[in-house]
């Protein structure tokens, strides 16, 4: 706000303004003070803001004390009980512990991936900038053709994975109707997914470390490991920062692999949390609940984003 | 001209609010207009439909027909996804523009519409003209019927039905399984087509689909619900842990425990196994026929759905979907759409129907046209599933289930079935189910008034 008001104050002043225009403008300036500008200017955006986003947060945690009929009016007056049964029921317990499960490894292995991959691209060698495309493929995939082919991968009986595990002597596997297959499926999708954007983060950041800081420490005798733990590391903290979180935010958000591959079966195995809201609202019609499982997933993200920069904010080196 | 523009440049903003405004009112006028009158001024009729693959292509075709052999209406497809999705896209956008003169809504939707009054019931536009209702088949009416009123139009009318690999069973010499077959039955071939192909062939699949759960309930005459299924009243309580619940969940936990049974995850998994010869029998609906006798001809074999053995089978209810016209729209409009739903359940196109999706014809009158005719003598496994629905005298237990949501009690029992398929215990997975569905269907009667706390 500070910034831009006095830019915006300024420019009826220019050459091409009208004298008239900037007289009314003055004399605002002597009789109100910046208030009525900052309502001026916040007022289109506080009023999108009421319609799209405050009125359906609100209606959603009041939908969540009630029971809603068929058409999703809400009826009777419960309370807070609506939480209290989803909290008690076994399959929200498990829908909160496989979210925590995807998250976490959705996260860590990206981290991990993403970054050896830049750590490989960042070598010179002959043809490497053609590897460097090829990484960074995946950011060119849409979710729904990845769901396709990763489906086509995973087919139990026409799959090349499948065929991959029967050479080597193996059971053919379910992957995607064996509860922890499914889990281990939808995360390495969702990994691949996630790497094209990440080793391009990871590779711009490898990019910008100084290379005089690796000739000292080459001439001091330091091995690459050590560099790699006492340099680059510490280097390259502000993107890893980063992209853990918006990986593990986008984690939560997925909804379009899970629906494609396994719509949250087997035996609820991935059911997350999203997923979970979507299903209750729009296919059992549930709103009641959906909105009390809504308000509840908007808490864990607010706690998680709260806690990752508190904690994870003091470690980085900038 | 210079004046002009100085008189734009001082009240600019004036005149852009102007044209955006114009532009607006220009766009909502045109689309509340052409909701009512197409272009050629006929009568619009927006019909929402969930076919896809062959059923999609051959709907297209009728409508396209139907649009050229009157000039008074114009029916509008929109494809509209899956059958979960519209039930709620209904409930959202009745009263709109944006809603459907008349809709395409699956089997276990017909009390939900019942309940909405969203919708105009068939018997008046059959009671106006007196249309022969006789000709269409009773099972199938029966789904979509309260208190002898036909709330809905049966339409995509499909039945459980139980394939078989005819080609596999005569390489491994295994003798066919009987129409109208025991689950002991459907055992034996199943676990010889395993051992006598070195376990290379998968026996069965029975996809985790409540469905056909339901249908084993219906085939022993055994209630999923209370209150006859709903057909009687409220339903206030629901039943997944009866003899027949457990028997059929038992005996395919038997075959998963063999290990002649395979979880495919998908239907569309199961037949593409099928079909390149890797599984010897699953259970699904008659819909696929089109599918399996382009790609199996004559190996492909088909049979009735299953019953416990020593149980007198008490026939199956039909899935599919049923048309129901809106009563948001005006007269002209309703009318048009009982016009474009006379047009698809004629004798003849539900023989067309049936030849190109396998979905059943409805009317009796098909059976005489030459287009089934030639088809049934080609291959006379096709007729078996249209046999199977004559079978069977209406009664509760094979009408359907008239109770709100049983889309969530689908995904409870699927849930169940999972984890049957994985090993756990067959009562306490269903029980937990049945459990958890009687609370849903208890806070749900409370929350439309139908019980008092």
């Amino acid at each position: 706000m500070i910034e831009s008001l006095p830019s915006t104050k300024q420019q009826p002043k220019g050459p091409e303004a009208n004298n008239e225009v900037t007289a009314k403008v003055k004399s605002f300036e002597l009789k109100k003070n910046d208030k009525y500008y900052a309502w001026l200017f916040l007022g289109p955006s506080i009023l999108l803001l009421t319609v799209f986003v405050f009125f359906p947060m609100l209606r959603t945690l009041y939908l969540s004390l009630f029971l809603t009929d068929t058409f999703g009016n809400p009826t009777v007056f419960i309370g807070l009980k609506n939480y209290t049964t989803l909290l008690k029921s076994a399959s929200y317990i498990a829908s909160l512990k496989a979210t925590g499960t995807y998250v976490i490894s959705v996260s860590v292995f990206t981290i991990i991936f993403g970054l050896l991959l830049a750590a490989l691209a960042n070598q010179k060698l002959r043809g490497i900038s053609f590897f460097r495309n090829i990484f960074t493929a995946t950011m060119g995939v849409s979710v729904s053709v990845s769901a396709v082919f990763w489906l086509f991968m995973f087919n139990p009986s026409l799959g090349i994975l499948n065929k991959v595990v029967v050479a080597f002597g193996f059971h053919p596997i379910n992957w995607l109707t064996t509860p922890g297959w499914a889990m281990t499926a939808v995360i390495a999708t969702t990994v691949w997914m996630h790497l094209g954007f990440t080793f391009l983060l990871f590779f711009g950041a490898l990019q910008a470390v100084p290379k005089s800081l690796y000739d000292a420490a080459s001439v001091s005798g330091a091995t690459s490991r050590y560099q790699f733990w006492h340099i680059t590391l510490p280097m390259i903290s502000p993107t890893m920062f980063f992209v853990a979180v918006i990986t593990l935010i986008s984690g939560f958000k997925s909804f379009g692999l899970i629906d494609l591959m396994t719509g949250g079966g087997p035996t609820n195995a991935t059911n997350l949390l999203v997923y979970r809201v979507y299903k209750d609202a729009f296919m059992n019609g549930n709103y009641a609940q959906a909105s009390t499982e809504a308000i509840i997933l908007t808490i864990i993200i607010a706690i998680i984003t709260f806690v990752q920069f508190k904690l994870l904010a003091k470690r980085v080196n900038y | 001209m210079k004046k002009l523009s100085q008189l734009f440049k001082r009240y600019w903003q004036l005149f852009s609010a102007a044209a955006v405004i114009l532009v607006i009112g220009l766009g909502v006028f045109g689309y509340s207009k052409s909701q009512v009158h197409a272009a050629s001024g006929r009568t619009r009729v927006v019909f929402w439909h969930e076919m896809k693959g062959p059923g999609q292509k051959k709907l297209v075709t009728f409508i396209n027909e139907f649009n050229k052999s009157q000039s008074k209406y114009e029916v509008v497809p929109q494809f509209q996804g899956g059958y979960n999705d519209v039930i709620q896209k209904i409930m959202n956008t009745h009263g709109t523009d944006a809603s459907p003169a008349i809709f395409q809504s699956m089997d276990i939707s017909t009390s939900q519409m019942y309940h909405s009054g969203f919708t105009v019931p068939m018997q008046k536009f059959i009671d106006k003209e007196n249309y022969d209702i006789s000709k269409i088949a009773s099972v199938a009416r029966g789904v979509a019927t309260r208190n002898n009123t036909l709330l809905a139009m049966p339409f995509n009318t499909s039945q459980t039905t139980l394939y078989y690999n005819a080609g596999l069973l005569k390489k491994y010499k295994i003798t066919p399984p009987p129409v109208n077959p025991t689950y002991s039955d459907i055992t034996r071939v199943s676990k010889q087509l395993y051992d006598r192909s070195n376990h290379k062939v998968k026996g069965i699949s029975v996809e985790a689909y409540s469905w056909l759960f339901e249908q084993f309930l219906s085939n022993a005459n055994e209630e999923f619900a209370n209150k006859n299924d709903g057909h009687s009243g409220i339903s206030t309580k629901v039943n997944f842990t009866g003899p027949t619940a457990i028997k059929s969940m038992t005996w395919v936990q038997d075959r998963v425990k063999y290990g002649d049974f395979m979880n495919f995850g998908s239907h569309k998994n199961e037949m593409a196994a099928f079909l390149s010869n890797k599984l010897g029998i699953y259970m699904q609906t008659s819909a696929d026929m089109s599918v399996l006798a382009k790609g199996l001809g004559k190996n492909l074999g088909v049979t009735y759905y299953p019953r416990p053995d020593g149980v007198k089978a008490n026939g199956i209810s039909v899935g599919g979907a049923s048309l129901w016209i809106s009563n948001d729209k005006s007269e002209a409009v309703q009318q048009g759409a009982w016009e474009f739903t006379k047009f698809l359940i004629n004798p003849k196109n539900q023989a067309r129907w049936e030849k190109a999706t396998g979905y059943l014809a409805i009317n009796k009158d098909s059976a005489n046209e030459p287009i089934l005719k030639q088809s049934y003598e080609k291959l006379p496994m096709l007729k078996v599933p249209s046999d199977q629905l004559k079978s069977a005298k209406a009664n509760y237990t094979n009408s359907g289930i008239f109770v709100d949501g049983v889309v969530a009690a689908r995904s409870l029992v699927q849930n169940a079935m999972q984890q049957i398929y994985a090993g756990k215990d067959v009562y306490k997975s269903l029980k937990a189910a049945e459990d958890s569905y009687n609370k849903v269907l208890e806070s749900n009667n409370l929350a439309n008034g139908w019980t008092k706390k």
